[in-house]
């Protein structure tokens, strides 16, 4: 079964096609992971009805409709996957689940990310996106198998809650960390170092 | 006497008070609080008639403590031991054995060595607490050096040295080395910085018998791994060797196997990242070790079996291996029954995982691990370790993408624990999630905490259940035996109600660590009519002003030690004054502007908010600040 999107330009990035300077393959992974945190905020400023009409021709349109004909600025080849990373799906042959749900993808900030969701769970995105004050919605949070909670969650725009007075670690935690975060990056089968 | 003495010891872990009838023989005296009712025990039996005739006559009241005072260790008794007269005071100056000095800067090391000739053994720690978190200038203060030098011309029985956040050079242990020689027994260089490989070559060559040598999390250069040759060369009486949390590359597995061969007491070993594989010898030699940390391991696709056989020492119990995943965990298994302090702070371990081998732990006395334990884990241990005695839950990734899956704790997770594991007597946690109901559970069922530490953390906007003024107030009520207390909140995690809740109910606490709490001055007043025992007060982010803080200071009777970073400083930066008093010292670290270098590599300026510290000294001002460090001098 071909692959069935429909992949819509919800910024308009074909207007911000970024330049084609290589970015070293690690801060691109960052940056993917950077645009995680922005989502919410960029998810308020997508037209409701764009949603809606997504995954209502999700199930049975027949060709993609690309209103935008930019390809995504960060090549497949160059997205280092996680293990533990929500989305897992490769980018390329996906088929549609038994269980209704179906890809959705977002691009943002030259960006792209596709998520397998099901109609209820694209309308509670839509929920949280309409509301005034933005909310945890407490239905995605709780559902691991498709949408991350961290992908919803009301963090404000890069500050925490504290401003100045961030929660700080200790200095061996922050370190291991940071050597966890290699070795997940070094083991994912995207990143050319690795077997 | 001495024959009295032994068949009437009665130890007693209830403080006593206790005095003695008039008598032409023994004068009135009202004894202090002490531990053991040895001393009131003595007395009273010296009072009894047909024991009087028995005993010699020369013996005084004086000789009997003279005897006795070796027995009491508590130094809060000794503290009041050497209150009684002149006598007692002497003599409990010529019998301590040990002193912990909470900062260094609080006395000097002439008075020390006057008042304490014949230490033993002692502690000093430097840096505020905050250093183990980046919030203090490096350079900050805690040198070693005029306490070394004191060792060295007027502390000739020392035998255990223990250093914490202070700045130690290659000198300062090499002089230390030379005028103790065999002698040392112990040196524990923690959270330190400021020396180098050249300095523990130095201790090492010089003390051959030591027993225990400690430089965890310490920062130092390392120039080659001599020091550890030379401890494997010349030294057999090794217990505990611990360079945890160390970036040690230059030793040699070699050293580490004939280290274990030769000391023969060798218990505990805890080492930086080491290949697992490379400590086989290690372990085949330290046939009685008990506790090991650290290592390392690094899976390699198409070997899945690489560490399948690696064992270990027949009574290990205390473990904590680095870098240990899912595939490596069921090495664990043969002996799991037998473990009783597992550290998995630095594994990686998934929820399922830790469920997985909590489960095959019952005897688990000690878990130290990361929020990636979540709720599920939680429930777990409530249900398996009953045995539980500390619990730390510290907090993991939370940069989006690099996150544990479930690695959340809650208070559901908290819930489960208080119900199920009731022995708990420290616990330290970060979570996602808090109510009121969860910390009244903990005040219900955990009836021996003694140390409660809970942080909040940031990442979710909306908490279920805030403020939590009753959750707190109940906790507090519940946990008579609390010493210890932090609770690091948010804007709206605790009114001024719930603020004076924790001075009105913690009779008993000793330190306090309090972030983001309370809305106005007026919370800040009310806490500080409570607090009785209140010794030393930590802030971070809170709304008060400089003057509410002043005088809130006044009015915490035993507060000796106060530091405090974030809070609404005046226009003339003078309102601090408020709390001048002889013997206290006023110190500001003033806002700064640091570089530093973010996940990203990028270099930042990042704002530090001002510090405020405060405590009361022998020693009168700090004569050694760096310039980031202001002294407020009496005007």
């Amino acid at each position: 079964m071909s692959r069935v999107t429909t992949e819509l330009d919800f910024f308009g990035l074909e207007k911000k096609q970024t330049n084609n300077v290589p970015k070293p393959k690690f801060k691109k992974f960052l940056d993917r992971r950077r645009s995680f945190r922005d989502i919410q905020g960029a998810i308020s400023k997508i037209n409701p009805e764009i949603i809606k009409s997504l995954l209502a021709s999700g199930a049975n349109h027949a060709d993609s409709s690309t209103i935008s004909p930019s390809v995504p600025s960060t090549p497949k080849a160059d997205h280092p996957q996680i293990p533990i990373s929500p989305v897992q799906a490769p980018l390329t042959m996906q088929t549609e689940h038994s269980s209704g749900t179906v890809p959705m993808t977002i691009f943002y900030n030259g960006t792209v990310s596709v998520y397998q969701v099901s109609p209820n769970q694209a309308d509670d995105i839509l929920k949280v996106v309409m509301e005034t004050a933005p909310k945890k919605d407490k239905s995605i949070v709780k559902d691991h198998s498709v949408i991350p909670p961290t992908t919803l969650r009301t963090k404000l725009f890069g500050k925490n809650l504290e401003g100045d007075l961030p929660i700080q670690r200790t200095r061996s935690l922050q370190r291991f960390l940071e050597k966890r975060k290699e070795r997940l990056v070094s083991i994912s089968p995207y990143f050319p170092t690795s077997g | 006497p001495k024959l009295l003495l032994s068949t009437l010891l009665i130890p007693s872990s209830t403080h006593t008070h206790a005095t003695s009838s008039s008598s032409p023989h023994a004068p009135p005296i009202v004894i202090p609080i002490l531990d053991f009712d040895l001393l009131s025990v003595c007395l009273m039996t010296m009072e009894d008639p047909d024991i009087k005739k028995c005993r010699l006559s020369s013996v005084t009241v004086d000789d009997v403590i003279e005897q006795v005072m070796p027995y009491i260790t508590d130094p809060k008794d000794r503290d009041s031991a050497s209150l009684v007269c002149r006598r007692w005071f002497e003599i409990d100056s010529e019998t301590r054995e040990h002193v912990t000095m909470a900062l260094c800067y609080t006395s000097t090391p002439d008075r020390l060595s006057r008042r304490f000739p014949n230490l033993r053994s002692i502690k000093l720690k430097g840096k505020p607490r905050a250093a183990m978190f980046n919030l203090i200038p490096e350079n900050w203060g805690g040198f070693v050096t005029p306490w070394v030098n004191e060792v060295a011309s007027s502390l000739p029985r020392l035998k255990s040295v223990h250093f914490r956040r202070m700045i130690v050079s290659d000198l300062d242990l090499d002089v230390l080395a030379k005028a103790r020689l065999d002698e040392l027994e112990a040196l524990k260089l923690d959270k330190c910085s400021g020396f180098s490989t050249d300095g523990l070559f130095s201790i090492v060559k010089h003390c051959r018998k030591m027993k225990t040598l400690l430089m965890e999390e310490s920062s130092f250069v390392e120039k080659d791994g001599n020091w550890l040759h030379e401890l494997a060369l010349h030294n057999t009486s090794l217990e505990v060797l611990n360079f945890y949390m160390t970036e040690f590359a230059k030793i040699n597995a070699k050293d580490l196997e004939s280290i274990a061969r030769n000391c023969r007491s060798l218990v505990s070993v805890k080492i930086g990242d080491f290949e697992m594989l490379e400590l086989v010898g290690f372990f085949k030699a330290a046939t009685n070790l008990e506790e090991f940390c650290g290592g390392s391991f690094n899976e390699e696709i198409g070997r899945p079996e690489k560490y399948m056989n690696l064992t270990f020492p027949p009574k290990l119990c205390c473990l904590g291996l680095s870098y240990m995943g899912p595939n490596e965990m069921p090495i664990l298994f043969p002996f799991a029954a037998q473990i009783r302090k597992l550290d998995l702070i630095y594994a990686l371990l998934a929820t399922e995982d830790h469920c997985t081998l909590i489960q095959k732990c019952p005897n688990l006395e000690v878990l130290e691990t990361r929020n990636v334990i979540g709720d599920r884990g939680l429930e777990v241990l409530g249900q398996c370790c009953k045995k539980l005695k500390r619990l730390r839950i510290e907090r993991g990734e939370d940069e989006q993408g690099m996150e544990d899956e479930e690695g959340l704790v809650s208070q559901r997770g908290l819930v489960a624990l208080a119900q199920g594991c009731q022995e708990l007597e420290y616990m330290a946690v970060y979570v996602s999630d808090i109510t009121n109901e969860s910390l009244e559970s903990i005040g219900t069922y955990l009836k021996n905490l003694c140390d409660f530490r809970l942080v909040l953390l940031d990442q979710e906007e909306r908490i279920t259940d805030l403020p939590l003024d009753n959750g707190v107030r109940s906790l507090l009520i519940g946990c008579k035996k609390l010493r210890r207390f932090a609770f690091y909140l948010r804007q709206g995690g605790l009114t001024d109600v719930g603020l004076s809740y924790i001075g009105q109910y913690s009779p008993n606490v000793r330190w306090m660590l309090l972030g983001y709490v309370g809305e106005s001055d007026e919370g800040l007043m009310e806490f500080s009519r409570g607090c009785p025992k209140l010794q030393k007060l930590e802030m971070r982010g809170c709304c008060f002003s400089e003057r509410a803080i002043a005088a809130a200071v006044l009015k915490i009777p035993s507060l000796r030690y106060l530091w405090v970073q974030g809070y609404r400083a005046s226009t003339t930066g003078q309102d601090l004054r408020l709390m001048s008093r002889p013997y206290w010292n006023i110190e500001l670290i003033p806002a700064r502007k640091v570089p530093e270098v973010n996940q990203l590599g990028e270099v930042r300026e990042m704002e530090h908010p001002a510090h405020i510290l405060a405590y009361y000294s022998l020693a009168g001002e700090r004569t050694d600040c760096p310039p980031t460090v202001k002294v407020l001098r009496e005007a």
